[in-house]
């Protein structure tokens, strides 16, 4: 069901946000044709992998984008039903019970309509009429979950469709000189990752009948790269006070650096939304009318409430700055990434994306992002059916209350399941955070 | 000692591990090495002179832990936090673990951060078995396991030592197939309870002195006339890292259920792979790895050349059971992922199963009872019927 109760004040969302939705568009019409230009498709999970498909000319469905794509467009529940039809249990992912939903209705519907995306879109039935896939890839960081996943699909195509596993080490730090970005253990998870990515290859090479266009991933990369520099220093302009744009605004802009296609137009978008952000800071502008808070918000995105939670902060007088979802993934480290011999890069940036860090390696990040972006409190949601981004909550709840003083709200949620979701209590839960940071500003205790 | 005297002491160390090992530890100045479920070589460790012990879920109710983690994982992970919060892994000399389930990476972190004077190591076994660099990751893991012993215990450990341990663990198993198979047979009566009390108590006894316990076991129930139980043959799938409890497994028993084999990780599960005793020690415990997928597949694990649900059917048929109970812990993500091909599977083939989803607080027991009462009835009925028309 979705919120009708109105919201005193809206968020003020960066205008270029509409240039994402183009860029989302035009890849998901992209997707659908694939099939009929002859085109293979590849399912996958997990990290960024899409410019190794993306220089083999196979199209790609990242299964969580694709879930979240359904829910932020309200057509998650035809495929949730269908995965809660074949058994699987509510309290699974609710990405991976959107995603295998979809490839249920495939199978039961026996063959693609041909539906374009618009079509599909404007008959609220996008779930079924996904293309299914040619080929696997899963690639998921820290999350055994991703794997397993994965392995339905397969096993749901009657193990008829291949599939490749990337493993993605956890850094977790045996040794005393492992640091963020370093130590022996780090080196080696690196190494690992880029034999794996080296073998992904081979496996892509062999599915399409093509040598592999190395040029082409140099040429992808190099425009990856770009867009997460510019996308980095657009959001790092934020610190300004008052913050010209929201973790909500850069959660929408996720998708030209998770699953876009690399190219001249993501350079261009973030170009565009640096620029409309220095002009709002020249002007002043807030990303919501009135800025009094100034919150993180740690945890994955709830897809379902995007422009509401935007809102509803909004009316609250609190800017949520800056957030772990988006801060520490998604080509974050892209000065590591050499475009001409991208695969390091691309190893580092997955072996350190938001859940891959073991707890200690994590809360340092987050705390420097804290201070760095002036925050005074930090919301947790906890994402119900999401083990991957709520196992470290209470440990950072208790770093961030510890060290930095700051009051915490832990909100339940979830990706893409709206039932888990419950208004008042969420609200509850912030009005105390907020009103614990009124009574230390009060108190003069700088936060 | 007769066999009854010979459970008691297995359950005490089964029930009580964290008690019993300190115990040892002090009366034998061995280091105690927990680790997490379900595939840790504990031959490794035993090799390093310390005594392994699989940390197990207990029976108190979680309290201080749900100040560490969230309510929506399962009882396993959070009795183990709750444990770490309470102070009692404070004896341990080290917990190093290899299983990268998501909810327990989640606990392992919180552990680590309630013990910071204690190793709590992390030796990421890849889970994507069938891959062509699965047996050599799997034996790099394994050897990085080993330095990180040797840097515990402060000298090197020989290969000759590891497979004397190899050997002292192939035997446990050994024994504890020779139990199931003495059920299976119908030559001994042992309960569901009964079995699961050998098994855990293998998993955080001293294994020279189980081996020990084993061997007057065998050799008791064998002396003491038994007649074979009667009642609807069950199959007990699932339950991964936490033992079932034994109430719920007694109350399947009082049904009307003769429990004859089972694929629990407190279980055939545990037991049903040997490592080969010769020739290099890593190179076997890899292969072990592997195989052990292959004997009895894990939805842990993810390996095009297994499939469960088939595995399931065969041991049904293989141990003439009429069907199968499935327990599945509450929010354990693998299982539910695979439930829905078993229950496909088993409707394909007109199998009876019954699903009953478990937590760390036991649930009324009542309830569940009514729904094992009709399933053993359906179970007989189809069993009847099938048997009338053959």
């Amino acid at each position: 069901m979705s919120q009708t109760i109105a919201l005193p004040k809206k968020a003020n969302r960066l205008r270029t946000a509409s240039l994402n939705n183009k860029l989302v568009n035009d890849y998901w019409t992209e997707v659908f044709e694939a099939p009929k230009v002859g085109r293979k498709v590849c399912w996958y999970e997990g990290v960024a992998i899409n410019p190794l498909m993306q220089a083999a000319d196979v199209a790609w469905v990242h299964g969580e984008a694709w879930s979240a794509l359904l829910a932020a467009r309200n057509n998650e529940e035809p495929a949730q039903q269908a995965s809660e039809n074949r058994g699987y249990l509510k309290d699974l992912c609710s990405y991976a019970r959107t995603h295998i939903g979809c490839g249920v209705m495939a199978q039961n519907k026996g063959e693609a309509s041909g539906a374009s995306f618009s079509d599909a879109l404007g008959a609220n039935a996008l779930a079924d009429n996904v293309p299914a896939p040619d080929m696997f890839i899963s690639a998921y960081p820290y999350c055994s979950t991703g794997q397993q996943w994965d392995e339905m699909l397969y096993r749901l195509f009657k193990k008829k469709v291949p599939i490749f596993n990337i493993s993605v080490p956890w850094v977790w730090g045996n040794k005393p000189d492992s640091v963020y970005l370093g130590g022996s253990e780090f080196r080696e998870a690196v190494e690992y990752m880029k034999r794996q990515l080296r073998e992904c290859v081979k496996f892509i090479e062999a599915q399409t009948g093509k040598p592999y266009d190395w040029d082409k991933l140099h040429e992808i990369m190099h425009y990856t790269k770009q867009a997460g520099q510019l996308r980095m220093e657009a959001m790092e302009m934020c610190a300004t006070k008052p913050a010209p744009a929201s973790f909500f605004d850069w959660t929408t802009s996720l998708a030209p650096v998770n699953f876009v296609p690399g190219g001249p137009a993501i350079v261009d978008y973030f170009e565009k939304v640096k620029l409309e952000i220095a002009e709002r800071i020249a002007n002043g502008e807030g990303t919501v009318p009135k800025e009094r808070y100034r919150l993180f918000w740690d945890g994955i995105m709830n897809w379902n409430k995007i422009g509401w939670l935007a809102n509803k902060f909004a009316s609250y007088d609190a800017a949520m700055v800056a957030g772990r979802y988006t801060h520490m993934g998604f080509w974050h480290e892209h000065e590591c990434i050499d475009a001409n011999d991208p695969l390091e890069g691309m190893a580092i940036n997955y072996l350190v994306c938001p859940i891959n860090l073991s707890a200690p390696l994590m809360i340092e990040q987050i705390i420097k992002l804290c201070k760095f972006y002036e925050i005074d409190g930090v919301v947790l949601h906890a994402a119900r059916t999401c083990r991957a981004f709520s196992n470290p909550q209470y440990m950072i709840a208790e770093a961030v209350a510890r060290r930095l003083n700051l009051p915490v709200a832990m909100i339940e949620g979830d990706m893409v399941d709206e039932s888990f979701y419950k208004d008042e209590v969420v609200s509850s839960r912030i009005e105390a955070m907020l009103e614990a940071i009124e009574s230390r500003k009060r108190a003069g205790i700088a936060a | 000692m007769n066999s009854k005297e010979i459970f008691a002491e297995l359950e005490y160390a089964a029930e009580h591990p964290l008690e019993s090992s300190k115990a040892w530890k002090e009366a034998h100045g061995t280091p105690v090495v927990g680790s997490f479920p379900m595939h840790f070589p504990g031959e490794m460790a035993h090799a390093a002179g310390a005594l392994p012990v699989i940390l197990q879920e207990n029976h108190d109710p979680i309290t201080v832990g749900h100040g560490m983690i969230f309510p929506f994982y399962c009882g396993y992970t959070r009795s183990v936090v709750d444990q770490a919060c309470k102070g009692d892994y404070d004896f341990l000399d080290a917990i190093m673990f290899g299983d990268h389930c998501v909810q327990v990476l989640g606990a392992a972190d919180v552990v680590r951060s309630r013990l910071p004077n204690t190793r709590v190591h992390f030796y990421q076994l890849i889970s994507s078995m069938s891959d062509p660099w699965s047996l050599g990751r799997a034996r790099e893991t394994f050897l990085n396991l080993k330095e990180g012993l040797e840097e515990m215990i402060g000298h090197p450990i020989e290969d000759e030592a590891i497979r004397d341990s190899i050997r002292l663990f192939n035997k446990n198993r050994k024994m504890l197939r020779q139990l199931y198979e003495m059920r299976r047979a119908g030559k001994v009566r042992l309960t569901a309870k009964q079995m699961q009390l050998a098994v855990k108590s293998s998993m955080v006894m001293d294994k020279a002195k189980h081996n020990e316990t084993l061997e007057a076991l065998i050799a008791a129930l064998e002396a003491e006339s038994s007649t074979a139980q009667k009642g609807v043959r069950v199959y007990l799938s699932g339950h991964f890292c936490q033992a079932p409890k034994v109430e719920l497994l007694d109350m399947i028993e009082d049904c009307g259920a003769v429990v004859v084999d089972d694929d629990l990780y407190h279980g055939q599960r545990f037991i049903a792979t040997d490592v080969r005793e010769d020739g290099d020690p890593l190179d076997a415990l890899a292969e072990w790895y592997l195989a052990r997928n292959l004997k009895v597949p894990c939805p842990t694990r993810v390996d095009q050349n297994a499939d469960w649900e088939n595995y399931l059917i065969d041991a049904m048929d293989r141990s003439n059971a009429d069907g199968m109970i499935v327990l599945m812990a509450k929010f354990c993500e693998p299982h539910m992922f695979y439930y829905p091909e078993i229950k496909e599977a088993f409707e394909r083939r007109g199998v009876p199963h019954l699903l009953i989803e478990t937590e760390h607080e036991l649930t009324a027991l009542e309830g569940l009872k009514t729904r094992v009462e009709t399933f053993l009835e359906v179970t007989k009925r189809q069993t009847r019927a099938r048997s009338a028309a053959a």
